[in-house]
């Protein structure tokens, strides 16, 4: 709510403007009836002059109104708008900062639905907060004074009407509550069996279980009708009765004006006003109820969005001059543990690699291999011990110089709609033409590349549709290469490619980039197997270095991995 | 236009049944309108004989004969007006809470059933969140239009006329005073709207790029951060922001002003009426009491003259949505069904084995995938199918249960057209295990009996054993009763794969199609797995698809397919002998040297 209250305050005219607004349409609203009662009292009093003095008052009062209706919605709309993108920046601008760990704790689906659905919600509540709200108190306040002043014998009447309404809304709202947690849970549940078959309709029609699903789903389906129905009935009673209370305190209130009109003749002129006033009074507290399911809403809302600005980036690189790192990484003593999990996910990792090394890391699903790769770029800080890359422990160095010296090209290969230059000077800005076609050279994309009618500017699609997950592979090693790094990490980033395409890599790898240190993460023994020296992984621990000859001699865990690689005729 | 009708024709399907509820909604509305419109009469009456009774009241000479028996009648029939009217919104209200409700609920149940008779063509092409918004946002859309709208409709409707009727009854002069300002303000609203959905359609166009940025960015968080990429991706935000912020704001004023407008012309009404009645009465020399009667009831008419109008147009986006949900509704229901030949050919066993005779399919006309592909499978044997990716071997497996269907060619079974059979009974013989299992909400013991729940648990646990699962499940606290989502898990991939096998196992299929089983799994995994998969596979007509040669060794007869072609065909010994495109396959993938 504090932060809430700091961007409005950047619109703080527009919103001033918006109130100013809104309180002038109150006021109109108000004295339209007032301005009536004077009128009946000049008919009474047969007096022309009155009423046309106070035709032309009331006439100008409206149009007043109108203007001001007017410039309340476009003044209530900028401060909506202004907040809205302001905190949509925000949030954008903090998301920027996040690591690896703090967009999984989130989860990449959770921030979007946080930036765009949160967001709508916000600033959705807040023009009609400027449009309404503010309106909602003032003519309460001011109908029950003026109605008290008007008729001051009947306030009464006023309170047992409001009194009245309160029963009738806690009755409907109490009961209402327990269904509604109920219709979320079964919303839920009725979500996820649709869901499960869209995704499963292969298996429901191989196995033939269409019949039984939709039991299962009718059973469920029904269950969420009958919810409805309670709702709606409960719904359908407040209406009717918000109104009758409403219209019987108007009857009421003649009734008792037709008692005292002999003692106070004026109170006949007044009555009219007085029942305006009544409806107004009614009409504010059902519209402010209508109000504050809304508000509840952009609070959760709004709590969402609290939690991203107020998440402190879990990594902060320092503010040191850039310098040049060499290709050596060293890795002092290693443990690291996923936040939330029990055991560690590598534990007590030494090794140390030399510039222009080949190093392949092999191990089963599970065994920490990505992470340990994901180290060496200061994606995470390690629990325990430290890494070094070109001799710099990665805390002493700033952000950029790390990124310029290690190119890492992930397991899930994502591309960026525009074209494919602008995706490959992802990995370098300033790259030519002659840079793109030597990296997709090394990278075997520049076959299919070359094949298209606009080769490197030839568009990228969102999701990058428009080309085969091989293909796709393929342009996130070129964007990886691209840089020439001193540091090369791919993690398991050929397992689309063919067999010989990922040799024809390897190979160029091998010539193109001799200088630079490469880290290969591989499902595959084939993909590592010239590797300088491998690691080999389980359960978070290393438990072999070494050659692919030497491995295969002296160790367990990898003759286990190779024996379910390898050929018939070589066992 | 012909959304429209679409529309109608969908609305008028599922609310046939209420059409009786429908007519007592109506009538009750018109008779609660008609008492809302009579009510004010009532009060001016009321207010006319008050003023009356205090006239002869106030005149010494003829106190005595001062009697508020008038004023008393008065009062007495506008509350019996209050209260019918009252009891007339809620009977109708109730009941439309019922049809609202019953209906979206056969909507929704209607929805299923047509999504399990479709073809799977249509699961393949369209995306899952799409079909999901059917359920979620467009049934809600479609309730709300009716709980809301259709009362709305129906009451804003009859009171406009109604009080129109009552008004030119009452006075002819002050009524049409009142209804004056009715055209401009309707054309006003009509500019309004017209000119807000421009502003609008514009703002959703630039809100969907914007979310579509900052979907695809944050997807793809990890690139921008392994690349240091960070503040291109706030440049390229800023533009998308400024430019949603700009049309945002045009397309919130150009909405949000109706409703006060439409308010504002309210008030300016009834300021009006006051004037004009007030004038009115002055000039036409009628008695006081009279006067001040007819001003009230016209005030009463005319804070209420506009209520309709407003209540229409508030309307108007959500009957608008509406129409959208029955559209995309009807979308679905118009998709054709699956065919099951009437009176097919039930299967039972498989004893001359299976063939494909010059199969040609295409999955979009034009684009063949198969070219005229011949296969023959003995009995009891063990099928493999390899071949790049893009060959067509998953196609070939969507034939076979009958996912799809050829486009010439014919598909055998013991000499049998799979098209002559009965499609259930073909299915259940068919058994397949694929390479994204889905398991279902529900205890594990349900998930295992999936295909068959019937089965006793002696069967099941069976099963489970033979799938090589039965001894994790027995270290779980609730074993076979723990409750398991596919989203929430307590498998990892490949014990989720045990499972499906475990499933697969219990239906004791004729054939079995293996598609790419292990993909998903690392190679030690994979070879549990292959434990498994060779318990059922033994003595059993199977088709196995592999990504990894590995777990296809052994087959009796391995088909190479490449480019949609058959183009080698024997068993692993002779395939190497032939040197060919499976020997080179098999070098790349198998031997280390």
């Amino acid at each position: 709510m504090k932060t809430f209250m700091r961007y409005l305050k950047r619109y703080r005219s527009d919103a001033l403007w918006a109130t100013l607004a809104v309180a002038v349409i109150a006021f109109v609203t108000l004295w339209q009836p007032h301005l009536l009662q004077d009128m009946l009292a000049a008919i009474l009093k047969k007096d022309d002059q009155t009423i046309n003095q106070l035709g032309i008052q009331l006439i100008g009062l409206t149009i007043l109104g109108i203007i001001a209706s007017v410039f309340n919605t476009i003044f209530s709309a900028r401060a909506a708008q202004g907040v809205a993108a302001d905190m949509r920046e925000d949030g954008y601008r903090q998301i920027q900062k996040f690591s690896f760990e703090d967009i999984e704790k989130f989860s990449a689906a959770n921030l979007v639905v946080r930036l765009t659905n949160d967001v709508n919600h916000v600033q959705y509540v807040v023009m009609s907060v400027l449009q309404q709200i503010t309106r909602i108190p003032i003519l309460f306040i001011g109908s029950l004074i003026l109605a008290i002043i008007t008729l001051p014998k009947l306030w009464w009447v006023i309170v047992l009407m409001m009194v009245l309404i309160g029963l009738v809304s806690v009755f409907a709202f109490a009961r209402m509550g327990k269904y509604f947690m109920k219709m979320q849970t079964i919303l839920d549940r009725n979500n996820m069996l649709a869901r499960e078959n869209l995704m499963g309709i292969r298996v429901v029609k191989s196995f033939v279980q269409e019949k039984s699903q939709i039991a299962k789903f009718s059973e469920s389906s029904d269950e969420m009708t009958d919810t409805t129905i309670h709702i709606g009935n409960l719904f359908s009673i407040l209406m009717p009765a918000f109104f009758l209370v409403g219209n019987l305190a108007v009857a009421g209130s003649i009734m008792l004006v037709g008692q005292m009109v002999t003692s106070d003749p004026g109170a006949l002129t007044a009555v009219t006003a007085f029942v305006s006033y009544l409806m107004q009074i009614l009409f504010a507290i059902v519209n402010a109820g209508f109000m504050m399911t809304g508000v509840s809403q952009a609070l959760v809302s709004l709590n969402r969005l609290q939690e991203i600005y107020d998440t402190q980036p879990s990594l902060t690189f320092p503010e040191v001059p850039d310098e040049n790192l060499s290709g050596a990484i060293e890795f002092n003593d290693v443990t690291f543990t996923y936040p939330g999990d029990e055991k560690p996910t590598l534990q007590d990792i030494s090794f140390s690699v030399k510039p222009g090394e080949m190093i392949g890391i092999v191990g089963a699903t599970g065994s920490g291999k990505s992470t340990l790769a994901q180290l060496i770029p200061r994606l995470f800080d390690p629990e325990k011990g430290s890494i070094e890359v070109g001799g710099k422990d990665v805390r002493t160095v700033n952000e950029h110089s790390l990124r310029q010296a290690v190119s890492f090209v992930l397991q899930r290969s994502t591309l960026f709609s525009g074209t494919i230059a602008q995706n490959l000077r992802q990995g370098k800005p300033e790259a030519t033409t002659t840079d793109m076609s030597w990296a997709a050279n090394i990278a075997q994309s520049s076959e299919f590349i070359e094949r298209l009618d606009k080769r490197y500017d030839a568009p990228v699609e969102e999701r990058s549709a428009n080309f085969s997950g091989g293909q796709k592979q393929r342009l996130s090693i070129t964007r990886g290469v691209i840089s020439q790094p001193d540091i090369l990490i791919m993690d398991d980033s050929t397992s689309a490619l063919d067999a010989r395409s990922e040799k024809l890599v390897q190979e160029a790898l091998a010539k193109e980039l001799s200088h630079t240190t490469t880290v290969i993460i591989a499902e595959k023994i084939a993909s590592i197997i010239k590797a300088d020296r491998i690691l080999v992984l389980d359960h978070g621990q290393l438990v072999g270095m070494g050659t692919h000859h030497e491995l295969v001699r002296n160790n367990p865990t990898y003759q286990e991995i190779y024996r379910t690689q390898k050929a018939l005729e070589e066992a | 236009m012909s959304d429209l009708k679409g529309a109608g024709k969908f609305f008028a399907h599922y609310l046939r049944k209420y059409w009786l509820g429908l007519l007592v909604v109506l009538g009750l509305t018109i008779v609660a309108t008609y008492l809302q419109v009579k009510a004010p009469v009532f009060m001016g009456d009321a207010i006319s004989d008050l003023a009356k009774y205090l006239q002869v009241w106030s005149n010494p000479a003829t106190r005595a004969q001062a009697s508020k028996a008038a004023f008393n009648s008065a009062l007495i029939k506008l509350m019996w007006f209050y209260i019918f009217n009252a009891v007339a919104m809620l009977i109708s209200s109730l009941i439309i809470s019922q049809i609202a409700g019953r209906s979206t609920g056969t909507m929704r149940i209607g929805l299923f059933r047509k999504m399990q008779r479709m073809r799977v063509s249509y699961f393949d092409t369209h995306s899952d969140g799409d079909i999901l918004a059917r359920y979620t946002s467009d049934l809600d859309n479609i309730f709300n239009a009716m709980n809301q709208a259709l009362f709305e409709i129906f009451s804003s409707i009859t009171l406009f006329i109604g009080m129109i009727i009552m008004m030119f009854r009452q006075n002819v002069t002050l009524a049409w005073v009142t209804v004056a300002s009715t055209p401009v303000a309707v054309i006003l609203a009509a500019i309004i709207i017209v000119k807000a959905q421009k502003y609008v359609n514009a703002q959703q166009d630039d809100i969907g790029k914007l979310n579509g940025y900052i979907n695809e960015q944050i997807t793809g968080q990890k690139v921008i951060i392994t690349n240091g990429l960070q503040k291109d991706s706030i440049a390229g935000f800023m533009k998308h922001n400024a430019k949603v912020k700009k049309s945002t704001l045009r397309g919130q004023i150009w909405s949000g002003i109706l409703f006060p407008l439409m308010q504002g012309m309210s008030l300016f009404n009834t300021a009006l009426v006051i004037f004009v009645g007030s004038s009115l009465v002055m000039n036409q020399q009628m008695s006081v009491a009279a006067g001040l009667g007819l001003v009230v009831i016209f005030v009463q008419y005319a804070q209420q003259y506009y209520q309709p109008i407003i209540s229409l147009t508030s309307l108007y986006t959500m009957i608008q949505l509406a129409i959208t949900g029955a559209r995309r509704i009807n979308e679905v229901r118009e998709q054709p069904d699956e065919v099951n030949p009437a009176h097919g050919q039930e299967l039972t066993t498989i004893d001359q084995g299976i063939q494909l005779k010059d199969v040609h399919f295409s999955y979009q006309p034009g684009k063949e995938i198969l070219h005229g592909v011949d296969i023959n499978v003995d009995p009891g044997q063990m099928v493999a199918l390899v071949g790049p990716t893009g060959s067509g071997k998953t196609t070939v497996m969507n034939l076979l249960n009958r996912f799809y269907d050829l486009d010439s060619g014919q598909i055998t079974f013991d000499g049998t057209e799979i098209k002559e059979m009965d499609l259930f009974s073909l299915r259940e013989n068919v058994g397949i295990v694929l390479q994204d299992p889905q398991l279902f909400s529900g205890t594990i013991g349900e998930n295992i009996k999936f295909g068959k729940p019937d089965a006793s648990d002696d069967e099941m646990i069976a099963a489970a054993q033979q799938a090589r699962i039965h001894d994790f499940i027995m270290t779980l606290d609730d074993g076979y009763d723990t409750m398991i989502s596919d989203e929430n898990t307590i498998f990892s991939a490949g014990q989720k794969q045990l499972m499906s096998i475990a499933r697969t196992i219990m239906t004791n299929p004729k054939l079995l199609i293996l598609d790419e089983a292990t993909s998903n799994v690392d190679t030690v995994t994979e070879a549990q797995i292959q434990a498994a998969m060779d318990n059922v596979i033994a003595g059993r007509t199977s088709f196995v698809i592999a990504h990894r040669l590995k777990t296809i060794l052994n087959a009796d007869k391995i088909v190479v397919l490449r480019d949609g072609q058959v183009i080698e065909e024997g068993n692993h010994q002779a395939l190497l002998k032939e040197n060919g495109f499976y020997a080179e396959l098999y070098h790349n993938q198998m031997v280390f040297e």
